[in-house]
């Protein structure tokens, strides 16, 4: 069964073409990682699962929502199709409890005591309990990204999005964030997608490599070849120069 | 010296007070009409809703670059051509609260604006409606970010209740000009007086405002 299906999908902002002709599937299950340099295109197609992006052409289906259909219902797709972002995006507004609390409250109606169970249990695991009551302000960057995560889990997703999830943490944070990644992608047998530029963690976690260039799927491979060895010029650049960093 | 004594009569003291209220009275149900209305006209016009939005800005755009004054003519004696007539104080209100929505309206959207879309974004990839994101996430760091521009506006308000009088409202001002219409000599202590009694009612609501902006953040 497959999670995530392009077929032929193109996405222009205003006469910027910033995917090229993507096709690609995804089945339940996988683990697949998103490499590319600037400006391939990554996020695009990562917010293009979700809705943030709309496509201009071809068809898009994931979870068996049809992307591509305007009458399509945003809402109750992402309700099954977790992001979690680059900044983190937790709400400034609310407590770190608060912030894992609110979607499960407003969207899926789950009753106050078994939410707030839940919000907790998440915040254990993610080991960030005793700032249950904290504004996101008030934590480190690495700690928001757990939260962040966290609040993504709480809506139970069948798919996340991890659009770099790691790049604007200090290098001492990034570990424990990638450990919870590890944690997740491993225990549930959810699908997920992620954008890093972390090949330590790509090669642990990946079932399956993409690599992006210029708005197109240059390479699309399993992680053991891929890592052994690219089969295109540009994939080897990429990788060496990342390598070598 | 004599001229001050006289000037602040019981009797004008009073008739200056009755002024205030009313000055008291068109502020508040402005300041309350064009915080909802603003509110609610500022969010249209954030919300990209397809023509909607472009009419209310385009409408939101000529008001705020027409002097109050011109509006307050419009409402007091434009509207009669179109079969309503309304008294004086309704007039002034209706005009207060046109304008003062429109610039109401733009102090919404920029607040709105001023929350970065990841608040927006991160709420929306959790299932969230628009109108759910907005209300829970965005607009209650919009409105904190607010508080001071939206109080500035409400002070400039009651300060232009005072064009007003220009159709004889029996607000403060007007109520002033009548008794120093009857003795020159009791147009400065007016002017004096007027100044304080704006002053003390502005400030109150600077530090109203204030306190609210502190209980918020
Ligand atoms: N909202 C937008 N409007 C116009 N162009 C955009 C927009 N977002 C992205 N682009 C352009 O689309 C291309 C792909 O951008 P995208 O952010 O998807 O790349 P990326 O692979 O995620 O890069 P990075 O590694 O820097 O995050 C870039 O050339 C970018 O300038
Ligand atoms: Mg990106």
């Amino acid at each position: 069964m497959s999670m995530i299906e392009f077929h032929n999908v193109q996405k222009f902002y205003g006469h910027f073409h910033a995917l090229h002709d993507i096709n690609l599937e995804i089945d339940q299950g996988e683990t697949v990682v998103l490499i590319g340099p600037s400006g391939s295109g990554k996020s695009t197609l990562v917010r293009t699962v979700n809705g943030l992006e709309s496509i201009q052409k071809g068809k898009l289906i994931v979870n068996g929502h049809d992307l591509s259909d305007p009458k399509t219902n945003l809402n109750i797709l992402r309700s099954d199709v977790g992001m979690v972002f680059q900044h983190f995006n937790l709400y400034k507004n609310k407590d770190v409890l608060e912030n894992i609390m609110l979607a499960p409250r407003i969207v899926s109606h789950i009753p106050e005591e078994e939410n707030k169970k839940q919000a907790l249990d998440l915040l254990d695991m993610v080991g960030l309990r005793k700032w249950a009551h904290n504004m996101p302000s008030q934590i480190s960057g690495g700690q928001k990204q757990r939260v962040a995560i966290a609040r993504t889990l709480a809506m139970k997703p069948k798919l996340i999005l991890y659009d770099e999830p790691t790049s604007a943490l200090d290098p001492e944070m990034i570990d424990d964030v990638l450990q919870v990644i590890k944690k997740v992608t491993n225990e549930s047998g959810m699908t997920s997608l992620i954008v890093t530029h972390e090949m330590g963690f790509a090669k642990e976690v990946a079932n399956r490599v993409i690599f992006m260039d210029q708005g197109r799927i240059v390479e699309d491979d399993d992680s053991e070849s891929f890592f052994k060895q690219p089969k295109t010029e540009r994939a080897q650049q990429f990788l060496s120069k990342i390598i070598s960093h | 010296m004599q001229n001050w004594i006289n000037a602040f009569s019981w009797l004008n003291v009073r008739f200056l007070l009755m002024g205030l209220w009313v000055t008291i009275y068109i502020s508040v149900i402005s300041v309350i009409l064009s915080f909802i209305f603003g509110s609610i006209l500022g969010i249209i016009r954030y919300s990209k809703i397809k023509y909607v939005s472009q009419v209310v800005g385009f409408v939101i755009d000529i008001i705020r670059n027409i002097p109050l004054l011109l509006i307050i003519f419009f409402t007091y004696f434009g509207l009669p051509n179109f079969g309503l007539r309304p008294e004086t104080i309704p007039a002034a209100i209706i005009a207060m609260t046109v304008f003062e929505s429109s610039m109401i309206a733009e102090i919404v959207r920029s607040g709105i604006q001023s929350v970065s879309v990841g608040q927006m974004e991160g709420a929306r990839s959790t299932g969230m409606s628009f109108v759910q994101a907005l209300w829970h996430v965005v607009l209650p760091q919009a409105y904190k970010n607010m508080v001071p521009a939206i109080i500035s506006q409400f002070v400039s308000l009651i300060k232009d209740t005072s064009l007003a009088t220009i159709i004889v409202v029996p607000e403060m001002m007007q109520h002033a000009q009548v008794i120093y219409g009857q003795n020159a000599n009791y147009i400065l202590p007016m002017f004096a007086a007027l100044a304080v009694l704006y002053f003390v009612v502005c400030f109150t609501l600077s530090i109203i405002g204030n306190v609210i902006g502190k209980h918020l953040s």
